[in-house]
Parts: structure tokens; C-alpha cells; sequence
């Protein structure tokens, strides 16, 4: 490899899970060689059950492969485990889900400051951050609304927000426009492509949709959980 | 039938599935409810035993009478038998006289005489010696022909190794004498009595052996045909005045009424396990409904109707009562053993000797347990079930589960509670019905009902008031926790409220039987006080209706000793249906060393009315029970004589569940007649020489000279005895409360269990936005903390309340006394370390199931 080349946020060889299920195994993703450089913008396209959730949970630091090799911003994620994993969730990357998954029990605001409150920041900083990230959402105004009170749309940015508060390089996006209409889809898929665009995070995004197609700058497919030619559409 | 069977199936599917997945929390629910329905079922069974064995001996012995004449506090003379000869109303008569005795030299214990005229009997009470018929002679004719003889039941005989025709000698108060075995008796009518331990001799032997020359207990009375109440009437008018025509089931009636109070009093107690258990059912079905909640949607959606989710939930109740119930069948079957003797034990030192042969499996009684146990787990799964009910079907399209929780009002909630406790207040004061505190009981159910309710509420301030400092000081996890507890709603507080009810029972079970064993220890100290207590052979299971012969009493009076002597005399009497005891003792030496503990009245004005023996003390069981105060007039009929003294005040005196009235021996002698000695105390005046060997000097003096007349037993002993007797009795109690307090922890274990899992999701998003393990670890157990300290709080408050009903109201009204309050710290202090230790065991492993399946499966959730 050219020593001058920048090093990949994500680099993964013949990385592999795969679930026991009874006597067999049921393959994730199989043999995956991946390279993403920083300040990338990648999706990930696939059929439903080709791995693309599983990738991402592999990523993301919260599951551990049963094969291959894992580095993710200089994270040897296949050997590493406990405080590790933790810190490397906390600091290096962002997720986003397709159910959102806030807390119920935290009103807008709270969701938003809870991974850097986990984090020991203290408190004042993790809030002056959090409502910069909302200002910018246009969600001020409902800081102080419990989850179940906001629009899926709504949901989706504040997770977006919460995903941004500890400022990760790397930001993860399962099926983000999955449970949105195509009118909040947009919004959400522009917000990513925002952040890459002007703050240089590596954004990689799973989706069936073809909303990012035109803003990525890569496109990876997975089928029955191995990578095959990187083209976006068909 | 085909809607049934498709229900069953549905059941199955539905619920049946889903449990066989969450086996391990079933299970934990299913062994909770099994033991509170085995605690029950096995409470009320021994009861049950003593209760059957009672009334059974009381009907074989009452026999046909339809009259029992009895002289009160004394003895029927002969002399009235030409008078019911003489009635044109009287149909037959059979006198009769019992007592204790006991083989000599001594060996088992002591077994119940029967003296009966063989003859008159016959028709009275059913009884036959082995053999009889083959012969022509028969031989129960022996007891009137030869003097000292005996028929004795097949297990007396096999117990005193002796055979027909043998030799026994018989001990009683006054003498000993030689008996012939004239036969045994076939096991039936009278020779079950006492559990099978009677022996039958003749009047004329029993009144030798005796001393009651011409007396008789009472004498069985039937009427010829079309006998009117008018013609009894007239017979009673015949007789002496001081003799009474009483209903032969009068004393069966009584014992088995006490035996019944006693039978609620414990079910209730026992019932504490099943509510408990309650709880249980109750948070583990109303999980299943809330977590299932999505699938309820999807059900409606494709066609259910409310009516089925209810019946699915109602009927997941049902199985858990059911196979409960099941469970508890082996598990009462161990705990009977050791309740059935300890239970007959305390009923026959409390209320009636009773004696238990085994276990009588009541059909009645299992169907009780049986309903009980179905109908509590089904009352549990309805307020699940009807929430089920509830479900639209238009929730089956929401997408973000961020989990529907319509929360009732908390502070209308709080609102109900406040009207729950303080409806306790006229409840207790209310009295009792039919002996039972009915409004008692209920009192404390809704007091348990009304503290549950607060729970929410409590738990919102608690939560509320907490986590802006705990942010500060303790940190995010402790932060998390708060505000989780703030908004969890009914389903955390339902588990507190088991808490609740658990520690509230907890505690005021161990105020109460502190303060009871307090107080009892003081009685002990000052109305059990002397040296050496003496009195007849075999006077305390007798009853001590034996006086002292004279030449002995003359002996002890001029005995040399440095000692005061209290003599003493009881009477068993009855107070309208009230049986009590009418004590005549040394008032003032008794009161120049023990006392009495006083409860109303002024001892100092009262001491001289006693000594001048115009006025007399009654216990308070005594004041409550008949309603004297105070300055009312006691009367009472005692053999000859007509008492009418004023009550100087009232005293505790726990000895019986009876009353007891005292007066001065002294007094009545010069007032109505000698009462002679039924028994007498000693006080050594020396108290600085070595008080236990006097005592043994004594007792070796006495025995010398007496010792085949007397019985005797040192203070010393005789205080602990009673105080052992107390420990045994509570026993059962504390039984039934650590069972309480397991069940209470299972539910513990359940809760915070159940409220990590049903989490999972939230656990997973919190570990994905960076928590680590440990932080999520201390929030549980930050979470835990909350609840046992929320929990234990609020328990003890209510256990406090509890206690002071347990001892004012339902003491009160179902045995008439009371205790002097006092707490013991330092064992309530122990429940808390207990149950934090539950919670721990229980949170940590919950974490860990949590985290089972790896956080990924967080991503393929929708
Ligand atoms: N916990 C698990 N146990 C067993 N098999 C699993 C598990 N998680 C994923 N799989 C399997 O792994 C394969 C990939 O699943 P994955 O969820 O990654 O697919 P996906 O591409 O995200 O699908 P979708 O577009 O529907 O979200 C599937 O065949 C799935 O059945
Ligand atoms: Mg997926």
C-alpha cells in the first residue's frame, strides 16, 4: 500500500459473522474486505437480510465478528472488547437507527445530552452543545417534549443530534429513512450529506432507498452477505 | 364447545408459548403463589385437626343428653338424685366426674378418669369392653361389682404396657390406689374421646379415690316425650338455687367457637403469604400484557375481540392459581407436620385442651384453599386483562414503540390512597362481629391497598426530588435511574407495593410479638413472682379444682422456714357464656412481693379496697369481654355463696384466653366460706442469701414429707415455662412471616428482574450512544436501591400503622387483650439489609439476561 495514502477510517479484511443456529450457522456477512476513507459518504445498498444491519452493528463496535479483521479510526475492533469498546462508541462514532430508539422516559433535550453526559462531560458544555444541535434542526422550540409527542421526522433529527454530540468522525445510518415519509426522508438524508460535506465526517448509510444515491460519493452492495461490484443502481 | 376449544388452543399459542419462553420468571411466580397457598391450606388443615378432634371428643362425650345440671365453681351433691327420680319429666339421669390422672410410679403423662354409674350410662354415651358379647356374663358388670377397677382404651393399655386382668396403680391428688383391668374398650363413642387416652371406673371408686364423697361433676339429664320448656323450667325451680340446667353444647360451642376465631385469625395471617403471592401474579401478567402490547394491536387488527385478549389474560391467571394450587398440594403436605402438633399445642394452653390424632382431610377445606388460591391469581390478572382489553387495533401501525403508557392520574391515585388509609381509622374503631374483628381486617386491607396506591406518587417525588442532586453528586447512572423511577408509572410501584405489604407485615408482626413477649415478661415478673409454687398432684391439668388436704396444709402454715406463704384457690366459672377463673389469694403478702401490672385504676387507692375486701381486681380480657369497668358490680354465684364486690381496677393477665378475676383468700373466708388451698407460693424473705438453693432446701423438706401429695415447681421455672410456652406459640407466626418476607423478596427478584428485561431495548440504545457496561450495571442497581428504600420507607410507615391495629384492635377484639407498646429496633433494623441483599442477588443476574443477546439486535427491531 502507498505510504502517502491516507489511512482509511474503515478497514475491514475477510470480516465475518455468522449466527449457530441449531446445528448450523447462519451466515450475517461473509468474507467482507471493506476500505472507507475519511470524509467519505458511502452507501450501502442490498436486499433485505443481505447484512447490511449486521455490517453496521460490526462497525459500530456493538458486536463482535466471528472472523477477519476490523479497524475502525485506528480501533483494532476484532480484539478488542470491555472499556475499549466503550470508549470507542462514545468518542468515534455516531449511530442512527430506523426506529430511532430514543428514551422514552428523557424528554427532547435529555436525549440529545445523554451520550455526553455518559461520557463525564459536564453538564453545562454537553447542554450549550445540544441546543447549537437542535437550533440547527429547527427543534428548539420542543426541547422540552417527550418522544412519544414528536413526529417520526422529528425523532429522526433529534437521534441525528444525539448521534452528533460527541463529535464522531464516523457516522453510522441503519434504514434512517426507513419508518419516514419521502418529503422527511429527504430532509434526514440531506442532514447527513450536510455533515459530511461541511465538517468532513465519513458518513455511511444503509439503505433501500435511492434518496442518497445522488449525494453519495460511493455505493457498496452486499448480497447474502458478501460484497459484490460497487454500483448504485439496478 | 367449539368456541371452548378454541380459546384452549388460542390459550396455548398465545400464552402458553410465551411462558414456556420466560420459563424461569413463570416459575419463580408459580413456586411464589404455591407457597402462600401451601402456608394457607396447611394453616387452616391443622387447625382444622384440632377443630374436628375438639368437637368430636365433646359429642362422643356429651353423649344423648339434652340437660346438664352443674353446680358453678364446685360440685353437684347427690342429695339432688331423689328430686329428678321424683320429676314426672325426667326421663334418665347419668352423674358423672372427671379428672386427671397418671399411672404410678409415674410413667407417660397423665390421662383423662371417667367416673360413671355403668348402669345409668348406658343410655347416655355409647361404650363397650372387647369381647363382651361372646360371654354371657358380661364384664363391664364388674365395675359395680368390684371396687378399683378399670376399663381403659386399646392405645391407653398398649401405651401402659398392661393387659385385661392386670394391676395398675392409679395416682391423684389425694391418694394412690390399686386397680384391676377390667377390660379394654372397643374403640368407639366415648373410648375416642381425649384422643383415645380415657379410662372408665365407677362413681363409687372415683369418689374413694377422690375424696368427693357424695359429689358429682354434673349430671346428664334426658326428658320423656313432649317434655316442655315449661316442665324444665319447673324442674330448675325444684332445685337448689346455686345449681344451673345447662345445654349440653354450651362447652362445645364455646370451644369450637374460640377455635374458629383463632382458625380466621390465623388464615388471615397466613392469607399475608397469598397476597403477597398476589402481587406476584399480578406483575408478571400485567408484564406479559404491557410488553405484548404491540401483538394485543396486531390481534385486534386481524379480528379479535376485546372480550378474547381478556379472557386470554384472565384465563393466564387462572393457570398460575391452578398449577399454584397444584404445586402447593406437596408442599402443604411437609408444612402440616410441623404446624399440626404446634397448632393443638397452642390451642389447648390458649383455649381448649384439645388432643390431635392426625390429619382430617375436610373436603370443605380443600375446596377453600382451592377457591382462594384460583380467585386471588384471577383477581390479579384482571386489571392486566382489562387493560389488554383496552388495546386498539390502530396501535398495530405505529412504528416508533416508544411504548404507549397511558398513566393514570398519579395524584388522583394518591387521592384514593389518603381516602383508603384514613377510612382504616373508623374501621378500627368499629367493634368486632361475633368475636371476629371483621372491620379490623378490613382496616388493614385497605390499609395495604392505600399504601400500594401511594406508591406512584411517592415514587414520582422521590424521583423528582432526587435526580438534580444525584446528577450532581452520584452521577449519570444515578441520574438515569430517578428519572426512570419518575415516569415508570404503576408498573414499579405495583412491585413496591409488594414491598410494602411485605415489610409492613414484617415490621408490625415484630412490634407486636415484641411487645406482647415485653409484656408478657413483666406479668411474668410481678403476678408469676414467688419462689416455689405447690400444689396437689396433678392440680395444674386439673385444673387446680382440688384443694390441699388439711393435715398438709396445717403442716405447711406451721412449716419452718424463713418464708411468706401465698395461698391460693381457683374457681372455673362462667360470666354469662365467658368462661373465666375466680382467684382468691394472700392479697397482701402477694402484693408485699410480686404485684400486678395495671392497665386502669389507680393501684395506691386500690391496694386497700382489696385488703379490706371491698373491691376485686378483673383482668382486662375479663373487663372487655363482659363490659365491666371500674366501679360496676361484679356478681357471681360460687357453689353456696352470692358474691357482689365492686371492681377496684383492671390488670393484664395473659394465662388464658379466659378471664381472670382476683380477691383476697383472706377475705373471703370471713365473707362467705374457706375456700381451702388449691395451691400456695412462697417468697423467701432472705433475698440476699442464694434464692435457688432455698428453693431446693425447700423442695427437698417438702417432698420428704409430701411429696406423694404434692406437685411443685420452682418460680424460676415455672416463668420460663410460661415464656416457652409464648416463643412456641409465635413460632407458627414467625414462621408464617418468613414465609411472608420470601414470597415478598421472590417478588423482589421478579420485579427488578422484569423490569430489566422488559428494558432490553432502552439498555441496548443506552450502550449504543456509549454507556458502558458498568454504567448501566449501577443504574440498575441505583434503580434497585430506589425501590428497597422507597419500598422499606413507605413498609415501615405502614407497619407502624399496622402494629398499632394489630395490638389495639385486632388483639383486642379477638382475644380482649392488649400489650404495652414497644418496638424492637434492632430487629426491624435487620429487614433492611435483607431485603437490600434480595434486590442485589436478584438485580445483577437481570443485567446480565439483559445483555444476552448482543446490543446489536438493537438494529433489527422495528
Ligand atoms: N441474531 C441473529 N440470529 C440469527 N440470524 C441473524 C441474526 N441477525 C441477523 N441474522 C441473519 O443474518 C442475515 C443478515 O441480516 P441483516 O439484518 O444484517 O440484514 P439486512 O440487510 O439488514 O436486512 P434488512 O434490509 O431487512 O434490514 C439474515 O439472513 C438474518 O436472518
Ligand atoms: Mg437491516
Amino acid at each position: 500500500m502507498n505510504s502517502n495514502s491516507i489511512e482509511p477510517v474503515i478497514h475491514a479484511r475477510k470480516l465475518s459473522r455468522t449466527y449457530p443456529f441449531g446445528d448450523s450457522t447462519v451466515t450475517g456477512i461473509n468474507q467482507v474486505d471493506l476500505d472507507i476513507a475519511p470524509g467519505e459518504l458511502v452507501v450501502l445498498k442490498g436486499d433485505s437480510g443481505s447484512g447490511k444491519s449486521t455490517l453496521l452493528a460490526l462497525l459500530a463496535g456493538l458486536d463482535h465478528p466471528t472472523a477477519g479483521e476490523l479497524v475502525v479510526a485506528g480501533h483494532h475492533l476484532s480484539n478488542s472488547a470491555g472499556a475499549d469498546l466503550t470508549r470507542f462508541r462514545r468518542k468515534v462514532v455516531g449511530m442512527v437507527f430506523q426506529s430511532f430508539n430514543l428514551l422514552p422516559t428523557l424528554n427532547l433535550l435529555e436525549n440529545v445530552c445523554l451520550p455526553a453526559l455518559l461520557a463525564g462531560k459536564p453538564a453545562e458544555a454537553a447542554r450549550a452543545k445540544a441546543l447549537e444541535l437542535l437550533d440547527w434542526l429547527g427543534l428548539k422550540s420542543r426541547l422540552k417534549h417527550d418522544p412519544a409527542q414528536l413526529s417520526g421526522g422529528e425523532m429522526q433529527r433529534t437521534a441525528i443530534a444525539r448521534a452528533l454530540i460527541n463529535d464522531p468522525a464516523l457516522i453510522l445510518a441503519d434504514e434512517p429513512t426507513g419508518n419516514l415519509d419521502s418529503r422527511n426522508g429527504r430532509v434526514v438524508i440531506d442532514l447527513l450529506a450536510e455533515l459530511n460535506r461541511s465538517s468532513g465526517r465519513t458518513v455511511l448509510i444503509a439503505t433501500h432507498s435511492n434518496l442518497a444515491d445522488s449525494l453519495a460519493h460511493r455505493c457498496i452492495r452486499l448480497r447474502d452477505g458478501a460484497l459484490t461490484d460497487p454500483t448504485c443502481d439496478g | 364447545m367449539r368456541r371452548l376449544t378454541f380459546f384452549l388452543r388460542f390459550f396455548l399459542w398465545f400464552s402458553g408459548r410465551h411462558l414456556r419462553r420466560h420459563l424461569g420468571r413463570a416459575l419463580v411466580v408459580l413456586f411464589g403463589i404455591a407457597l402462600g397457598a401451601a402456608v394457607f391450606t396447611s394453616v387452616r388443615l391443622s387447625v382444622h385437626a384440632s377443630l374436628h378432634s375438639f368437637s368430636r371428643s365433646m359429642d362422643f362425650f356429651a353423649g344423648t343428653a339434652e340437660k346438664v345440671l352443674v353446680r358453678p365453681g364446685g360440685y353437684v351433691p347427690e342429695g339432688v338424685l331423689p328430686v329428678l327420680l321424683a320429676h314426672p319429666a325426667v326421663k334418665d339421669f347419668s352423674p358423672l366426674l372427671t379428672t386427671f390422672v397418671r399411672v404410678y410410679p409415674p410413667q407417660g403423662s397423665s390421662f383423662l378418669l371417667i367416673g360413671i354409674d355403668p348402669l345409668l350410662d348406658q343410655s347416655f354415651r355409647k361404650w363397650r369392653i372387647r369381647g363382651d358379647r361372646e360371654k354371657t356374663a358380661e364384664r363391664w358388670l364388674d365395675l359395680i361389682r368390684e371396687p378399683y377397677t378399670v376399663i381403659l382404651t386399646e392405645p391407653l393399655a398398649r401405651e401402659l404396657g398392661t393387659v385385661s386382668g392386670a394391676r395398675l396403680k392409679l395416682e391423684h391428688a389425694r391418694r394412690t390406689a390399686e386397680f384391676r383391668v377390667a377390660g379394654i374398650l372397643i374403640p368407639e363413642g366415648l373410648a375416642l374421646v381425649e384422643g383415645e387416652r380415657v379410662a372408665l371406673t365407677d362413681i363409687a371408686t372415683f369418689q374413694e379415690l377422690t375424696g368427693l364423697y357424695g359429689l358429682v361433676d354434673r349430671i346428664d339429664l334426658t326428658f320423656k316425650p313432649k317434655t316442655s320448656p315449661l316442665d324444665i323450667e319447673d324442674l330448675a325451680r325444684k332445685l337448689p338455687d346455686e345449681l344451673e340446667l345447662r345445654s349440653p353444647s354450651a362447652a362445645r360451642d364455646s370451644g369450637t367457637a374460640m377455635i374458629r376465631a383463632y382458625q380466621l385469625n390465623l388464615s388471615v395471617l397466613s392469607f399475608a403469604s397469598l397476597f403477597v403471592g398476589m402481587f406476584l401474579v399480578y406483575s408478571l401478567v400485567a408484564l406479559n400484557a404491557a410488553s405484548r402490547r404491540r401483538e394485543l394491536a396486531i390481534l385486534r387488527a386481524v379480528g379479535a375481540s376485546p372480550r378474547l385478549l381478556f379472557n386470554l389474560f384472565l384465563a393466564e391467571g387462572a393457570l398460575f392459581g391452578l398449577c399454584g394450587w397444584l404445586l402447593a398440594i406437596p408442599l402443604s403436605s411437609l408444612l402440616v407436620r410441623y404446624l399440626l402438633h404446634s397448632v393443638s399445642q397452642t390451642i389447648s394452653t390458649l383455649f381448649v385442651r384439645v388432643q390431635v390424632e392426625g390429619l382430617v382431610l375436610s373436603p370443605w377445606e380443600i375446596l377453600v384453599s382451592f377457591a382462594v388460591t384460583l380467585c386471588i391469581s384471577i383477581a390479579a390478572a384482571f386489571q392486566p386483562a382489562r387493560e389488554a382489553m383496552g388495546v386498539s387495533p390502530k396501535e398495530a401501525m405505529e412504528i416508533a414503540q416508544t411504548g404507549v403508557r397511558r398513566r393514570r392520574s398519579v395524584r388522583r391515585l394518591a387521592a384514593w390512597a389518603v381516602g383508603c388509609i384514613l377510612l382504616c381509622v373508623p374501621l378500627s374503631l368499629m367493634p368486632g362481629i361475633g368475636g371476629v374483628p371483621l372491620p379490623g381486617y378490613l382496616a388493614i386491607l385497605l390499609l395495604f391497598v392505600g399504601f400500594a396506591l401511594l406508591a406512584p406518587w411517592m415514587l414520582e417525588r422521590v424521583g423528582r426530588a432526587l435526580s438534580p442532586v444525584l446528577q450532581r453528586f452520584a452521577g449519570m447512572p444515578a441520574y438515569l435511574a430517578g428519572r426512570y423511577l419518575r415516569d415508570s408509572g404503576a408498573r414499579t410501584s405495583i412491585s413496591v407495593g409488594a414491598l410494602i405489604t411485605a415489610v409492613a407485615l414484617f415490621t408490625a408482626l415484630v412490634i407486636m410479638i415484641h411487645s406482647f413477649r415485653q409484656t408478657v415478661e413483666l406479668w411474668v415478673q410481678q403476678t408469676v413472682s414467688g419462689d416455689l409454687f405447690v400444689t396437689t398432684k396433678m392440680g395444674q391439668v386439673n385444673r387446680f379444682r382440688f384443694p390441699i388436704p388439711e393435715p398438709i396444709v396445717a403442716g405447711l402454715s406451721q412449716l419452718d422456714v424463713d418464708a411468706d406463704l401465698v395461698p391460693s384457690r381457683r374457681f372455673q366459672m362462667t360470666y354469662g357464656d365467658f368462661p373465666y377463673e375466680f382467684e382468691v389469694m394472700g392479697m397482701e403478702t402477694f402484693l408485699k412481693h410480686g404485684g400486678f401490672v395495671w392497665m386502669k385504676g389507680d393501684p395506691e387507692t386500690a391496694r386497700p379496697l382489696l385488703l379490706r375486701g371491698e373491691g376485686l381486681l378483673v383482668s382486662e380480657v375479663f373487663a372487655n369481654r363482659t363490659g365491666l369497668g371500674i366501679g360496676d358490680m361484679f356478681r357471681a354465684q360460687i357453689e353456696g355463696s352470692r358474691i357482689e364486690i365492686p371492681v377496684a381496677g383492671i390488670i393484664r393477665d395473659y394465662r388464658t384466653d379466659g378471664g381472670v378475676v382476683f380477691y383476697s383468700w383472706k377475705q373471703f373466708r370471713q365473707r362467705f366460706y374457706d375456700p381451702q388451698w388449691s395451691g400456695v407460693r412462697f417468697y423467701f424473705r432472705d433475698r440476699t442469701r442464694d434464692i435457688d438453693a432455698q428453693t431446693t432446701g425447700l423442695r427437698d423438706t417438702l417432698i420428704a414429707r409430701w411429696g406423694d401429695r404434692l406437685d411443685m415447681i420452682s418460680g424460676k421455672e415455672l416463668r420460663n415455662g410460661v415464656l416457652k410456652i409464648f416463643d412456641e406459640t409465635f413460632a407458627i407466626t414467625t414462621v408464617l412471616l418468613l414465609i411472608a418476607l420470601a414470597v415478598a423478596s421472590l417478588g423482589i427478584t421478579t420485579t427488578l428482574t422484569v423490569l430489566v428485561l422488559e428494558r432490553t431495548r432502552q439498555l441496548n440504545t443506552l450502550f449504543a450512544v456509549g454507556a458502558s457496561f458498568g454504567q448501566i450495571r449501577s443504574m440498575i442497581c441505583w434503580e434497585a436501591g430506589f425501590l428497597v428504600v422507597a419500598g422499606e420507607m413507605a413498609g415501615l410507615a405502614c407497619g407502624f400503622v399496622l402494629s398499632y391495629m394489630l395490638v389495639y384492635v385486632i388483639n383486642r377484639q379477638s382475644f380482649g387483650w392488649t400489650f404495652l407498646y414497644t418496638v424492637d429496633w434492632g430487629t426491624l433494623a435487620l429487614s433492611f439489609p435483607l431485603i437490600v441483599l434480595a434486590a442485589l442477588v436478584a438485580a445483577l443476574p437481570a443485567v446480565r439476561t439483559a445483555f444476552r443477546e448482543p446490543p446489536a439486535a438493537l438494529l433489527r427491531e422495528r
